[in-house]
């Protein structure tokens, strides 16, 4: 069983329309306009892995109201074994206007869900018993409101006092509070904030400088994005720059994702291998951003861009 | 291929054997599921918790079961029987001689089941008894009515 977290998940619609215009009312006629799909990082990466594969694969999170009972048959239908702690607040919904005339693409992302202290505890409990059958666990993803920021943290040390290995993408303040409890892998994500453990990060410098630091606080393994590369910390010290060549990049949602779940597939099929699962996460990632996909389809593709992904040592250990 | 796997729901929520009967009373109003699986630290399943059992605790025994107009007018005392046990364990009200299948078990048998127990919900483990999810009477009816209908456009 391949276990996947996602506490903030979101009911995602794409709406594709001619022009997006202020006081215009717009009509959708035809389904291939309108797009409705589960959201959230945990998940998807659960996905890409069951398009590769694996038998069981779980996803354990909150889900919302009324909406929750829909959002469950969605994932349900990617063949996910679902383990969601029903909430009374309503879960989130995302929205996404994409227009062709003139080219545009506005997101209504919305962060209001809110869930109980009881929820968090019941979560908690679940996770401890749910994990059991998994060796690797990914957390990922935003945490929603009134969610306290250790919940990361207490998650890694349940893991911890079980002998898990984690995987956490992660950001802010809950990332943060995570490290305390040493984390695996880490790997920042930072889109609304360029920062990380609250400092902002712009050259390469900066990035370089705080992945050593995310090493200080406690990841053993970090995996760093930046810009369409990633910088590798490996645990002996040693720090690595991951680049794609030779590429075109048509999209690039879901490409972070596919890299997440590559990673854990190379592990599982070959065994541990810093460098190398990540070079297959990364061939995974620019399989998606290069075809338009949202999931992985199957192996061959990831393998057909191995040569294409170069990795080079910035500093020895 | 008619076997379970193809069919089931795969859902793990559940109740632990020591949550409380008001946990899985909400957790059986969230999910709209009137039955659970229980399991033990591990996840493995260990029984079933139905909400009639339940109801069957808290309504005076005089009255007789799910007499409608009876639970009305005694409400009160059927919610003061509640407030009583509410935080009693679910493993006092579980029932443990439930009845499970296994993924790669072929559709044939949970008709034999259901029919059998009357039973709503059968859950499904795998070798080492870990739950793994359920299948219900539609889930049943549905691949009855795929095996009759040949075009399977639903």
């Amino acid at each position: 069983m391949i276990t996947t977290v996602t506490l903030n998940p979101s009911i995602d619609r794409e709406y594709f329309i001619d022009e997006h215009k202020a006081m215009k009312d717009q009509y959708i006629y035809d389904e291939e306009d309108l797009k409705v799909y589960p959201g959230g990082k945990g998940l998807i990466a659960a996905i890409n892995l069951k398009n590769l594969g694996y038998a069981d694969v779980q996803n354990i999170g909150f889900v919302g109201g009324k909406q929750g009972l829909f959002f469950e048959k969605m994932v349900q239908d990617f063949n996910i074994t679902t383990n969601f702690i029903y909430t009374s607040n309503e879960m989130r919904n995302n929205i996404k206007i994409i227009a062709s005339n003139p080219p545009s693409n506005t997101l209504y992302n919305d962060y209001t869900y809110s869930v109980s202290h009881r929820s968090v505890e019941e979560l908690k409990k679940r996770f401890k018993r749910s994990i059991r059958e998994s060796d690797l666990i990914m957390i990922a993803g935003s945490i929603p409101d009134n969610v306290s920021f250790d919940i990361y943290r207490e998650l890694i040390e349940i893991c911890n006092e079980l002998d898990k290995n984690v995987y956490l993408k992660a950001s802010g303040e809950a990332l943060n509070r995570a490290l305390v409890a040493k984390p695996k892998f880490v790997v920042p994500y930072f889109k609304h904030t360029h920062k990380i453990l609250d400092i902002k990060v712009d050259k390469k410098e900066d990035y370089v400088k705080m992945g050593k630091k995310l090493q200080e606080k406690g990841a053993q393994y970090v995996i760093m994005p930046f810009h369409t590369n990633r910088i590798l910390f490996d645990k002996d010290g040693s720090i690595y720059m991951l680049s794609p060549r030779d590429y075109c990049i048509r999209n690039l949602l879901g490409a972070g994702d596919a890299y997440n779940a590559a990673f854990f597939d190379y592990i599982y099929q070959n065994g541990f291998d810093f460098i190398e699962a990540n070079r297959y996460a990364a061939a995974a990632a620019l399989d998606i951003a290069e075809h338009k996909l949202v999931f992985l389809k199957d192996r061959e593709e990831i393998e057909k861009n191995i040569d294409n992904i170069v990795i080079e040592e910035l500093e020895g250990r | 291929m008619a076997i379970v796997k193809n069919y089931m729901m795969r859902s793990l929520n559940s109740v632990s054997y020591d949550d409380k009967i008001s946990d899985a009373i909400i957790y059986m109003h969230k999910t709209e599921m009137p039955i659970l699986p229980v399991v033990d630290e591990e996840n493995h399943f260990i029984g079933t918790i139905y909400s009639k059992n339940i109801l069957k605790n808290i309504i005076p025994e005089q009255y007789g079961f799910m007499n409608s107009q009876r639970i009305l007018y005694d409400r009160n005392q059927a919610a003061e029987t509640l407030a009583e046990i509410e935080d009693r364990k679910v493993e006092e009200y579980m029932i443990t001689n439930t009845e499970t299948v296994f993924e790669r078990d072929n559709m044939d048998k949970i008709a034999d089941i259901m029919l059998n127990n009357k039973e709503s919900y059968i859950f499904v483990t795998n070798d080492e008894g870990y739950l793994r999810g359920y299948i219900s009477r539609g889930d049943l009816l549905f691949y009855l009515l795929c095996t009759t209908d040949d075009d399977n456009n639903f």
